[in-house]
């Protein structure tokens, strides 16, 4: 057997790069620009931040409120039992306000809220609230409604298709909104909704979109995250549309997204972060809409030439129908 | 269902299946073929984009793969290591570097890359043709040449072979960086063939499945690539599944390949064929 010495070179090198996934390094205040705060701002994401989906835009929150509010920040991924431990861990350091980014961390922050009453919790979706616990609903479905209205009403094969990466509640939510928007624009229209079971596989991301295609779909929403360029290269592939999801995908290289469903929800994490500069924090749910500007469906500029003049402005009308309060989106309580 | 399909998507996984393979005859079984795969996908992936070039991509993946592997080698062939320790080791050095390397060059935020593809004629390209040829050449090399027979006793019984005047270790290194290539053009291949993209830890597990795969198809070329094969069609099958519209849950779906492989193997695979010498590191006496 091997001297336990001799592991040493090997486990330097895994302790120097094998936790870096977690950008557990303090990322120092660098901008002037701002005042200097006391506020420590921690933040908790499922997946990577580099998805330049959904994750993404929970960074950039992040680091508009360091650049806005100069508070100290700092972020990692933790998921499952690692929820716990670092909310924990981070409250303990002295953290004021902690984000975890998804639906799973309602119930642990729950929990943990109680051992910290000076520390407050928001999750991004969950239902679960208390003094210091909070919860940002973002209503990305109201853009996923729209989104299934344009394939429904563009779809020379009467077929659309949803590919999701894991199935999460939040995820599914957004799905159940697409078919909604779809029905209601032509009613019976199809469409095939399948998981891969991983927001980081663009392989399968990009075999369950040719899949769905080969079965007469024409249009193809997502929400595979960081393996979202597989949708779209298999969109490109076969020359049909794609739409983007989460952040706008609508430059996407493949030039096969033609519309995208976004949520703006960075401007949702600093609202959040001030009021508990200024102590106005309540708890409770917040959704964030399109009324409050953080959903929004754009069409892509390139290719609005594709799109029929009646069908851009009934999504206008829905569009304004929805942030009036008319029109409601039907969406999963979690 | 296209079969070219399943086949182009299924060739990471037998790639390195056979990588693996080839490894665990000499005696060492390589966990961090998931970590080698990975590397290979992202420096396949930083080749193609700065070069534009696909072939350059697959070279610079290839030898990634060669090298972290070899690393991951000589600790367990040369130092004895457990070989276990090792290849988890090496799958948390390639996650944690690759996910490094990746988030400093595009951003925290990333990017979704598209990378250009191989040149390939209905979906089969040079890839797909050396995993088609791989095949029966290893069957050939593992059967009927020297090299061959000297590499299976290194994984049977290495006294017999240093007693017959080889190196063990060396014999050994060679199985290894024979895994490596394979399992780097594995990773390559997904990035550059396969998906034309790159995210954190796309290999999602494909490694280790691979691995599975060895056990699955009984340390035999043949079969290992059949067992992929099989495993690639049901994969296939259950986005069709899923698509149908089955109130099913996913998971079950998702799993359903795996299932089959485990029941498969329970019927078929009585006794044991492993190398006698698997995962037993060897010090001369």
């Amino acid at each position: 057997m091997m001297k336990p010495v001799r592991m040493l070179p090997l486990l330097a090198l895994v302790f120097a790069f094998g936790c870096s996934g977690g950008d557990k390094t303090p990322t120092e205040t660098t901008g002037s620009t701002a005042a200097k705060s006391n506020l420590k701002v921690a933040l908790l994401t499922p997946g990577p931040v580099s998805d330049s989906g959904w994750n993404a835009m929970a960074y950039k929150g992040l680091q508009e409120i360091q650049k806005e509010l100069g508070a100290e920040v700092n972020n990692q991924e933790a998921l499952d039992a690692k929820i716990k431990d670092a909310a924990r861990t981070y409250a303990q350091q002295g953290y004021k306000l902690i984000f975890g980014h998804g639906f799973e961390y309602n119930k642990p922050f729950m929990e943990i809220g109680k051992d910290f009453p000076d520390t407050i919790f928001v999750s991004s979706s969950g239902s679960e609230t208390g003094a210091n616990v909070g919860a940002f609903r973002f209503y990305l479905e109201q853009g996923f409604y729209l989104a299934g209205m344009m394939g429904a009403k563009m779809s020379k094969t009467g077929t659309l298709a949803m590919v999701g990466g894991d199935e999460v509640p939040s995820i599914k939510s957004t799905f159940t909104a697409f078919k909604a928007g779809a029905e209601a624009a032509k009613p019976g229209i199809k469409v095939i909704q399948v998981f891969t079971g991983s927001g980081q596989d663009v392989a399968k991301a990009k075999q369950a979109t040719l899949d769905a295609i080969s079965q007469g779909a024409d249009f193809v929403i997502h929400q595979a995250n960081a393996a979202a360029q597989g949708v779209f290269d298999a969109c490109k592939e076969k020359g049909v549309y794609a739409f983007g999801a989460n952040a706008d995908q609508n430059d996407n290289p493949s030039g096969a997204v033609i519309a995208s469903a976004i949520s703006r929800g960075e401007s949702a994490f600093v609202e959040v972060a001030k009021q508990v500069e200024g102590g106005t924090f309540r708890g409770g749910v917040a959704l964030m809409g399109m009324d409050k500007g953080v959903i929004d469906f754009i069409i892509n500029p390139k290719m609005a030439d594709k799109v029929p003049a009646d069908l851009k402005s009934l999504i206008e009308e829905t569009k304004a129908k929805i942030v009036k309060g008319e029109l409601t989106v039907p969406k999963d309580e979690f | 269902m296209d079969v070219l399909i399943v086949l182009m998507f299924t060739t990471p996984m037998a790639l390195a299946a056979l990588g693996e393979m080839i490894g665990q005859k000499a005696g060492v079984i390589n966990i961090g073929v998931e970590g080698t795969m990975l590397t290979g996908a992202f420096f396949a992936m930083m080749a193609a984009h700065a070069t534009g070039n696909p072939w350059v991509g697959l070279i610079a993946g290839t030898s990634a793969g060669l090298l972290v592997t070899l690393l991951g080698g000589w600790f367990s062939v040369k130092l004895g290591a457990d070989q276990v320790v090792v290849g988890t080791a090496i799958n948390l050095l390639a996650l944690g570097l690759t996910s490094y390397l990746f988030r400093s060059k595009f951003g925290t935020s990333g990017q979704l890359l598209s990378l250009p593809g191989l040149p390939n004629w209905n979906r089969i390209d040079a890839v797909i043709l050396f995993l088609l040829a791989g095949v029966p050449m290893a069957v050939w090399a593992l059967q009927k040449t020297r090299f061959g027979l000297a590499l299976r006793a290194a994984g049977e019984y290495p006294k017999a072979l240093e007693a017959s005047g080889f190196s063990v270790a060396k014999v050994r290194l060679v199985a290894v960086a024979i895994s490596g290539i394979l399992g780097g053009l594995a990773g390559a291949y997904l990035s550059l063939g396969v998906a034309q993209s790159f995210a954190e830890n796309m290999t999602s597990g494909r490694g280790f499945i691979a691995i599975a795969m060895v056990t699955f198809g009984r340390w035999r070329p043949s079969m290992v690539f059949g067992a992929c094969l099989l495993v690639g069609f049901l994969d296939a099958l259950q986005y069709r599944f899923q698509s149908l519209g089955f109130d099913v849950p996913f998971q079950l779906a998702i799993a359903m390949p795996y299932v089959v492989a485990l029941l498969v193997l329970a019927l078929v695979g009585k006794g044991t064929v492993a190398p006698s010498a698997l995962a037993r590191p060897y010090s001369k006496e």
